[in-house]
């Protein structure tokens, strides 16, 4: 019994121990805390760079697949009140001008980001743009049909051979307020009824569009660049297609990561240092390097080999500070659409 | 005296008084919360999400994905159990302990098994062709691929409470029963009925375990209520709305503990075990056991143990596992952390509010009883949901923002397991001995510790076990109340799952089925070393 007792007894000063050894150790060490809607597998990896490089240790919340990169943003916007985090990296800006409009975040204009063209940027400084993806079309080899412009979608020769992602979360949202504000409302909602006519397959994300029609089950899909990069990568048949790059339309979507500082963070300066690291020329370089095939938005950083350099293509003219506006007026639309 | 008895009574009222801080409290707050509307109150969320006929559709999906995967967990795991309790079948240790492995997985780990199996580019496609696996896969992500995986998961829990009625049923009855008839009759006219109650009560917690289950439904992409709550809460952060999409699961929640509940006090009145004096015969299998053992093992290889496989065959490798490890130690860490501090918060509350609900000491002792049960049997995105939108104010910060929102949920969801588990041992006692030490004159909390928590231990160690493995596994809480920086290793692969390498993330999933082996390990090394030294 004394046995048994002794056993427990160190168990339990072990246990305590190493509980104050990690309390002891997080309150030691400079944080800061970061919520991260950019995908896991490739944003992790430059966060540890940045604990590396300085020793701040980073706390990040990284949006499952489930919450369609909306889960952090709507986080934030919970803790208005109760501010836990210094920064947001969100994987396009719409929803970092959302937060603005909110009041959550605060201006910030990082020294490294100098170089990125301003209209990446917003005016005040409430975020700023890096590393982008372009919104193209991946198209299977063996279709029979290429579009060539986002109207292909209500193409009758295209009837129930494209797939598009959920329009309610993920990229596909800035996508649908990017349309809404280039054609207004009236041709927006008649393009949501036509692909609805057409027999559009509705797919969970952008992945799985990708997926579906690299297997050949649809012909195209409009997707991030980086899916269509990753797809390639492992060799499937697809290949892409730069939408609305003719004459008199209106270009692709370019969608920039943006990050934000939050107002009352617990640690606004180490949230301002992240910021600088974030936006600079090498972690640019990195992500477009990295399986995210990102598109580097400073002059001179070289794109991915698959993707062609940005200012080569033909990109949608959008003020991305009215996109969130347009976002949050077209969501009862796009709810309904879906069914929701 | 006086004094004594109040220290006792202000013991098991504040028990009870934190069970409702952590339980009741934020379930109320957040109904509270779903009757405000855009700053006033009214029953909105209600119209708007139970007005749509997806919210039906959705209703329709859970208790679809429920009634099948009891069904077949039903089919597998009473007979096996039969076989096991009632006969000599050859191997029958190592087929319990094949059936049972799948209480220590978490369900979306035995998804991902099947999916290297039956994906798209899963084994099943390699060895035949894509078409074959695309059509595999579709099954996969949809009701019957959902029905595999949380049948197989689940089937432990059949398998065991089955197991535990059919033995509890009393041999010299069937021995009477033998007289007259032959083993067929005997288990279908006395055993089986007999064993019917534990048996129905098993079938109900499958039904609203599977109900409430979040994580494999959503790797397999099927609308559920629960995936439908956790994105209406993650996508939108409408807690009115996720709330508003529970209620109909809370209500089925409530019939199945009333039916629950009903038949345990039911079961209460056939088993009359009588214990080691009488030695129970088994049914002869004749030269058909070795045929039957061999069928039972390979319904355990295909079902069990051909997930597990596809995933050390996919994530067993030096690259994936060290890549996995490098990722992931913080993670392990954590994980083990917060579920050694639940198991324990779990195992002390637990045995006093198992002692006041065992003992009587309130007169409402049955709330108590209903609210661990319905606690245990919502899902957990509703408990997640609820904690944030009660702790998630500058007031509370300092708990919202640390993993003791976390450990809290998780307390608040498995504390069933410390009460209904500890209640059962300090039944295996009588008062009379506690009694005997009063009168002579000692306190409670002595006669707490050295006469009921040395009588109950291998309860109390049971309970901590069992929460400990459950918190290991849960997926819904880890992935709402982890704190930045601190996640447990559940949400570290789901939120991994978006673009991560298969191979990282199978090697992260088996990682996830060896942690529970752990303290399983330790505990059984340190009751044979006290053993053997004893």
């Amino acid at each position: 019994m004394m046995n048994a007792r002794r056993i427990v007894s160190r168990l339990s000063w072990f246990a305590f121990a190493a509980v104050a050894l990690i309390g002891c150790r997080t309150a030691r060490q400079e944080t800061v805390t970061i919520y991260v809607s950019e995908d896991r597998v490739f944003s992790e990896p430059i966060l540890k760079d940045f604990e590396r490089d300085t020793g701040i240790r980073v706390l990040a919340v990284y949006d499952t697949e489930e919450a369609k990169s909306t889960g952090v943003m709507n986080r934030l916007l919970s803790e208005k009140n109760n501010p836990q985090a210094d920064l947001y990296w969100a994987n396009e800006p719409v929803r970092a001008d959302v937060l603005r409009q909110q009041g959550v975040s605060t201006p910030f204009k990082p020294a490294n980001a100098q170089q990125i063209p301003e209209k990446f940027k917003d005016p005040a400084g409430y975020w700023t743009g890096f590393s982008a993806r372009a919104r193209l079309f991946v198209v299977n080899k063996n279709a029979k049909f290429r579009p060539t412009s986002v109207l292909s979608y209500s193409d009758e020769k295209t009837r129930g051979r494209s797939v598009i992602a959920n329009p309610l979360f993920g990229t596909t949202t800035a996508q649908m307020a990017a349309l809404f504000s280039v054609w207004g409302d009236d041709k927006g909602k008649q393009f949501l009824a036509a692909l609805k006519a057409n027999r559009v397959k509705l797919s969970t994300g952008n992945g799985e569009s990708a997926d579906l029609v690299a297997t050949g089950e649809f012909d195209f899909a409009l997707v991030d660049s980086d899916d269509a990069v990753d797809r390639m990568r492992r060799g499937k048949p697809i290949e892409i297609v730069y939408p609305d790059q003719g004459e008199g339309e209106p270009g692709l979507l370019i969608l920039p990561n943006a990050v934000s500082l939050i107002q009352g963070g617990p640690n606004p300066a180490n949230g301002r240092r992240l910021m600088e690291y974030l936006v600079s020329p090498e972690t640019e370089r990195k992500l477009a390097l990295a399986g995210c095939a990102q598109i580097p938005l400073h002059p001179g950083v070289a794109p991915p080999a698959e993707i062609k350099p940005i200012d080569q293509l033909k990109t949608m003219e959008v003020n991305y500070g009215d996109l969130g506006a347009k976002l949050q007026a077209i969501q009862p639309v796009l709810k309904q659409w879906v069914g929701y | 005296m006086g004094r004594l008895l109040n220290v006792k009574r202000f013991t098991l009222g504040a028990s009870a008084g934190l069970l409702a801080l952590i339980g009741l409290l934020p379930l109320s707050v957040m109904v509270a919360y779903s009757f405000i509307a855009d700053g006033s109150i009214g029953v909105r969320h209600y119209v708007d999400t139970l007005g749509r006929t997806r919210a039906w559709t959705l209703f329709l999906n859970s208790i679809a994905l429920a009634t099948f995967s009891t069904i077949v967990a039903l089919a597998i795991g009473v007979p096996v159990a039969v076989l096991i309790a009632k006969t000599k079948m050859p191997f029958r240790r190592l087929i319990t302990v094949c059936f049972s492995v799948p209480i220590l997985i978490p369900p979306y780990v035995l998804a991902t098994g099947w999916f290297e199996i039956l994906g798209r580019d899963g084994l099943v496609s390699r060895f035949t062709s894509p078409s074959v696996g695309e059509m595999t896969s579709s099954w996969l992500f949809s009701l019957p691929g959902a029905v595999l995986v949380l049948s197989t998961a689940f089937l432990p829990v059949i398998l065991l409470l089955s197991l535990a009625s059919l033995r509890g049923v009393n041999p010299t009855l069937e021995d009477a029963a033998r007289l007259f008839c032959g083993w067929p009759l005997v288990l279908k006219r006395i055993t089986i009925p007999l064993a019917l109650p534990g048996i129905w009560l098993s079938l109900v917690l499958v039904f609203l375990l599977a109900m409430g289950e979040f994580g494999a439904p959503s790797y397999l992409r099927l609308s559920v209520f629960p995936v439908e709550s956790f994105t209406q809460f993650s996508a939108f952060y409408n807690a009115g709305a996720a709330t508003a999409a529970s209620i109909p699961m809370l209500l089925v929640v409530a019939i199945g503990l009333l039916a629950g509940s009903r038949l345990l006090r039911e079961g209460t009145h056939y088993f009359r075990w009588a214990g080691s004096q009488v030695t129970p015969h088994h049914i002869s299998l004749g030269r058909f056991a070795p045929l039957t053992s061999a069928l039972v093992l390979i319904a355990a290889l295909v079902l069990i143990v051909a997930p597990c496989a596809a995933l050390i065959w996919r994530g067993f490798s030096g690259t994936a596992m060290n890549s996995a490890l490098l990722q992931a130690t913080d993670s392990i860490a954590w994980s083990l952390l917060y579920a050694g501090i639940a198991a324990s918060g779990v195992a002390l509350l637990g045995f006093f509010l198992a002692y006041a609900s065992q003992r009587r000491s309130f007169a409402k002792w049955l709330w108590i009883d209903g609210l661990t049960l319905f606690l245990f049997a919502i899902p957990g995105t509703v408990i997640g949901i609820a904690a944030i939108v009660t702790w998630n104010h500058p007031l509370t910060g300092w708990l919202y923002a640390s993993p003791a929102i976390l450990i809290l949920g998780f307390a608040a969801q498995y504390i069933a397991i410390g009460t209904h588990g500890i209640a059962a041992g300090l039944a295996q006692f009588s008062p009379s001995l506690e009694e005997a030490a009063e009168i002579a004159g000692a306190g409670w909390f002595r006669r707490v510790a050295t006469i009921l928590t040395p009588l109950s231990k291998t309860a109390i160690t049971a309970a901590w076990l069992l929460t400990f493995i459950f918190c290991l596994r849960d997926s819904s809480l880890s992935l709402l109340l982890s704190p930045p920086g601190r996640e447990t290793l559940t949400a570290r692969t789901m939120t991994l799952m978006a673009n991560g390498s298969p191979d990282v993330i199978a090697a992260l999933c088996l990682i996830s089925m060896l942690l529970p082996v752990i303290p399983l390990a330790i505990f059984g090394i340190a009751v044979r070393i006290v053993r053997k030294r004893a």
